[in-house]
């Protein structure tokens, strides 16, 4: 890293850490604190204000704080001790590399989170642009792209793509940055059709790529570590599985900033500690909540559901729903994990095809390889979790390179 | 020039002259839409293959009901006709997840207007063994698909007859593209998208038989070509011959490409010893790799990088319709590595239709003939 430039992960870090302790006592109105968020750009204040205005959110929002600053200083310091960092997309699950000794980052949760630096991400997605992509990929991971290009983030050890074909634009990226920065980078083909002899072939694909990372790496896979990354991997699923429980009920006990939270644990951390540490502070208290009878206040009017990406570059959109409109945010397509299967730990082979399913399951990779209404695909998936949840109504939100669903979202709504 | 005339008109009818002869006989018509779909398979079946195209549409509102703004206009302008009816003497069509827009296309066209027969035959997003074990499988599963839909029997025999048809059509055309490198080249720009429109809109024999006569008729050089600069298109598919015209009327002769329309489809033989499907398979598979194989850009651009120095070539344009993400991120890729090499290059996003954003592309093309004149 440059010393005249200030890496991104350590501004985002020091913020990370800043909000990472708020105390169940802070006083939102006392004139000191009025200055302060005064002094915050809306953008930053509403987001602020969506982790600190409830009590019961503001424990989440600690525990994951916590847990990230903890974690981007690990990326940041993986150089120095001597580990590898690979940049993933949202489609590639963490519990592998974890396992390798290798750190994971996806570069779309980064992209996410370098929205908090003071000077914003605009400017790192027009250097991206500047320097040649297309406007009309992904922002996502566009950001990743501009910090790149700003030399503000190290470039990584390796790429890996977890699915070619469930979106163009999130597979191309990888081989992009592949080429302008001249990093290693692995692909995972996907296949159109979701039954047994894709997922052998899906599975097949996993095995090489581990086979790779390990020479690359240079760590061989340990069955021992393996055992204990997918242990808790499990342990996370169960812990958001009985969140998604309480998510059923009306009105739903669970605060919309939650599907922010989990997210994010889901994609950087699944295989840690950290990550069950997360879900189980979420579970306590949504658990708490609903026996309180806590709710989306003042009343759930509404029971939403995103039938694609959710509105993750604005931090206070939840809040604002939930406070305008009493809308209860259930879930979006990047929370659909309800088929995420228990990783089986018998053994070796068990595991790594329990990670290889678990990949195939995956938000967009599970339900727009295919046709739009094929078995498994997306259209069924709506129509479950509308269901399952008792949503009450459907949103489409889709950036300008989703072109896989901006392509048939009309057919869809038709059918939904 | 009786034979380029014919070709000239093929390629500016749908439902042109060989295609109602075809129907006459009582024979089927398949579309198709993508380099990566074998060809041979339908020929072999006595069925005529058809590329499906999106020339001439300049209202795309039906098709902008379903699919969106963000969808390319070459999807877009596909679909709308398929809506309207244009397609409606086709048989079957079948389809490739070449992109997220075309399949996209596939499946609004199927849940709206479906053909009595539709295919999808998936490909691999790349080249590895397990990836052409698939794709291999995909193909047996397409071929047999046809058997039963058209009551047909597509024997190895007849495979390999397509096959040798198929190879011959690319020999030519390889002989055309060897006419366009020379000094002063024998085919303008348009010329040859007009040959190539018309090679995926009627029957390989016969099309094999004029494209002979075109290469013998054609024996003057184009008046004035060797004062022209000699460029090379790239990009998102081409079958607008206005798009060539503007940039040749600026000063320019196109005297080679890597269109999945032109050399890319062709310039890849298939080898007709040993096992043929095998050959079919291993040929479709690795030919010229469009973008969307993962992995394959240091293929792509030496296969510029061929060309260019084949047809001695003074510059690039590499375009691609708007939202083509596949095309456009290679491009920037391109640009970069081309000019890196020396080779003047001029990146152009346009839109898929008769002369759509013409003022602009022209100016824009003036100015980069401009840099290599000086």
């Amino acid at each position: 890293m440059s010393e005249d430039k200030i890496n991104a992960l350590e501004r985002m870090i020091e913020t990370f850490l800043m909000t990472s302790n708020l105390p169940e006592d802070m006083d939102l109105e006392s004139p000191d604190m009025k200055v302060f968020l005064e002094s915050m750009p809306e953008g930053k204040r509403t987001a602020f204000l969506t982790m600190a205005k409830d009590l019961d959110v503001r424990k989440m929002s600690n525990a994951f704080n916590t847990a990230m600053s903890k974690y981007w200083d690990t990326v940041l310091q993986a150089k120095s001790r001597g580990k590898k960092v690979v940049f993933i997309p949202f489609n590639c699950s963490p519990e592998i590399f974890y396992a390798l000794d290798i750190i994971p980052v996806g570069v779309e949760v980064l992209t996410t989170f370098t929205a908090i630096l003071e000077e914003g991400l605009e400017k790192y997605l027009d250097l991206a642009v500047e320097r040649g992509l297309p406007d009309t990929m992904c922002s996502s991971q566009r950001g990743t792209v501009g910090l790149l290009e700003a030399g503000l983030l190290d470039k990584p050890d390796l790429l890996v793509n977890g699915s070619l074909g469930s979106c163009d634009p999130n597979s191309k990226i990888f081989e992009y940055m592949s080429e302008k920065f001249d990093i290693p980078a692995l692909y995972l083909d996907i296949p159109f059709y979701h039954d047994q002899r894709s997922l052998d072939y899906y599975t097949k694909g996993f095995r090489q790529v581990v086979e790779v990372l390990e020479e690359l790496s240079g760590n061989k896979l340990d069955v021992d570590r393996l055992k204990e990354v997918c242990e808790l991997s499990n342990r996370a699923t169960e812990l958001f599985l009985e969140i998604n429980e309480i998510k059923k009920m009306i009105p739903n006990p669970v605060p919309n900033y939650y599907n922010q939270i989990h997210l994010g644990t889901k994609l950087l951390m699944a295989g840690t500690q950290d990550a069950v540490d997360i879900f189980q502070t979420a579970l306590d208290v949504c658990q708490a909540r609903l026996k309180k009878g806590s709710h989306v206040m003042p009343e759930e009017k509404i029971r939403l559901m995103m039938m694609y990406t959710g509105l993750y570059f604005d931090g206070g959109v939840h809040l604002w729903l939930e406070e305008e409109m009493g809308v209860s945010y259930l879930l979006d397509l990047l929370v659909y994990y309800d088929f995420n299967p228990i990783i089986d730990t018998s053994n070796i082979e068990t595991m790594i095809n329990g990670l290889a399913d678990g990949m195939f399951n995956l938000p967009m990779t599970r339900q727009l390889k295919g046709g739009w209404d094929m078995p498994n695909n997306w259209l069924q998936d709506c129509l479950y979790y509308v269901d399952t949840y008792k949503a009450d109504c459907l949103v489409f939100t889709g950036h300008t390179a989703c072109k896989q669903v901006w392509g048939v979202y009309r057919l869809q709504l038709s059918e939904s | 020039m009786k034979a380029f005339k014919e070709l000239t008109e093929i390629s500016g009818s749908r439902q042109n002259s060989y295609v109602s002869a075809w129907k006459d006989q009582g024979k089927k018509v398949v579309g198709y839409v993508c380099s990566y779909m074998p060809e041979e398979i339908l020929h072999a079946a006595d069925i005529l293959p058809y590329r499906i195209n999106g020339k001439g549409v300049s209202d795309m509102s039906q098709a902008d009901a379903y699919l969106s703004r963000v969808n390319c206009s070459f999807s877009r302008c596909c679909l709308e006709l398929g809506f309207r009816g244009e397609y409606d003497f086709l048989d079957g069509a079948v389809w490739i997840n070449g992109c997220d827009h075309i399949r996209r296309c596939y499946d609004n066209w199927k849940a709206k207007r479906p053909f009595p027969f539709m295919h999808m035959l998936p490909v691999p997003h790349k080249i590895f063994p397990e990836g052409r074990q698939w794709y291999k499988e995909e193909v047996i599963s397409f071929k047999e698909a046809v058997e039963a839909y058209f009551g047909v029997k597509i024997t190895d025999d007849k495979i390999a007859e397509a096959c040798s048809v198929y190879n011959e059509t690319r020999k030519l055309l390889r002989k055309l593209y060897d006419k366009r490198t020379e000094d002063e080249p024998g085919f303008t720009g348009p010329e040859i998208n007009t040959i190539l429109s018309a090679s995926v809109s009627m029957p390989k024999p016969e099309f094999n038989h004029l494209l002979e006569q075109v290469l013998q008729e054609t024996q003057t050089v184009k008046e004035g070509s060797k004062k022209s600069i000699r460029l090379l298109v790239a990009g998102s598919i081409m079958d607008d011959q206005g798009f060539i015209e503007n940039i040749e009327e600026m000063g320019a002769v196109v005297v080679a490409d890597a269109f999945c329309l032109g050399a890319k489809n062709f310039w890849d033989l298939m080898d007709e010893n040993g096992n043929v499907f095998e050959n079919l398979i291993d040929r479709y598979y690795t030919h010229s790799p469009c973008p969307r194989m993962a992995g394959e850009y240091p293929t792509r651009l030496n296969f510029i990088k061929e060309q260019i120095e084949r047809a001695n070539v003074e510059g690039v344009i590499l375009e691609h319709i708007k939202f083509c993400d596949l095309h456009g991120t290679d491009n920037a890729l391109l640009k970069k590595d081309l000019e890196k090499a020396g080779i003047a290059t001029l990146e152009l996003e346009r839109q898929y239709g008769p002369l759509a954003d013409s003022g602009r592309i022209r100016t824009r093309v003036q100015a980069f003939l401009e840099r290599i004149k000086a």
